[in-house]
């Protein structure tokens, strides 16, 4: 698959991962399994919809403190590919719905597995539209409950 | 491009520790000597001088040598010239590859007992 030219906006995170390739594609593409990692705990997190198709529907909630369930992600697979490569955006939601919402601002993920003589070469690459803006950046911080590195850097980023 | 992902890459690095970040977080309140900022870890000295030997090639703090007290002070430049969003983002999916790496090898420990 051929990948846009990367911008100001794009991140890519990889992992060689110990492991063989199904292994790690079963705690992806597992709803039960997936939960487990997506979001870090305490907080829970809730597959609500792990359709694996293009156009099929990818919905996870988080709870916190035990509160009720709240939305998370709400986003759409748009390619497939069976152990070696998922991509969702949450442009577009159901069906290839647009999304009346995207949080914290559009993305598209690609996620790509691929056999290493370690295990499994895992890669994640996501494009954002642009940044985030102010308000939603607010938000950002107590999203995914990433409170402590991320909201400890921007405390230190910021001007005072 | 590549050369501004890297740069993101070492402060991500750098950030990512918690011994580092409370160094920072230290450091946010005014300059400190490397014994003062060592005093509350328990960490023999030369471990500690790799995290500030870490922060200073990540180009987070500055450092000098005064006789024998080294003091350090946080480059609050450099932080500024972070991304605050997109470093966001990034520490958001590198703590997913995080977990996920350990939830896979968890599960295949169980599969593969020693």
């Amino acid at each position: 698959m051929t990948q846009t030219q990367s911008n100001d906006f794009d991140l890519t995170t990889s992992r060689i991962i110990k492991a063989p390739r199904a292994l790690v594609w079963s705690a992806w593409a597992d709803p039960v399994s997936f939960a487990q990692w997506w979001i870090p705990t305490p907080i829970k997190c809730k597959v609500v919809a792990m359709d694996l198709r293009p156009g099929g529907s990818f919905v996870t909630e988080m709870s916190e403190n035990g509160g009720p369930f709240m939305p998370h992600l709400s986003a759409c697979f748009l390619n497939i590919a069976e152990a070696e490569r998922i991509v969702f955006t949450n442009a577009l939601v159901d069906g290839w719905r647009p999304a009346a919402a995207f949080y914290p601002t559009p993305l598209t993920a690609t996620i790509t597995f691929k056999d290493h003589p370690e295990g499994t070469e895992y890669v994640a690459h996501v494009m954002h539209k642009d940044r985030a803006d102010r308000d939603r950046h607010e938000e950002l911080r107590f999203h995914d409950g990433w409170g402590t590195v991320a909201a400890q850097l921007a405390a230190l980023v910021e001007p005072r | 491009m590549e050369q501004y992902s890297d740069e993101l890459s070492g402060i991500f690095q750098a950030l990512a520790d918690p011994t580092r970040r409370a160094v920072l977080g230290r450091l946010s309140k005014g300059p400190a000597s490397v014994s003062d900022l060592a005093k509350p870890f328990e960490m023999a000295l030369p471990s500690f001088m790799k995290h500030i030997r870490f922060l200073e090639g990540s180009g987070l703090i500055r450092t000098h040598k005064e006789g024998r007290v080294r003091t350090c002070e946080i480059e609050r430049k450099r932080l500024a010239a972070v991304e605050g969003w997109l470093l966001e983002q990034r520490a958001l999916w590198e703590g997913r590859a995080d977990r996920l790496e350990q939830f896979v090898t968890r599960i295949q420990q169980q599969v593969k007992p020693k």
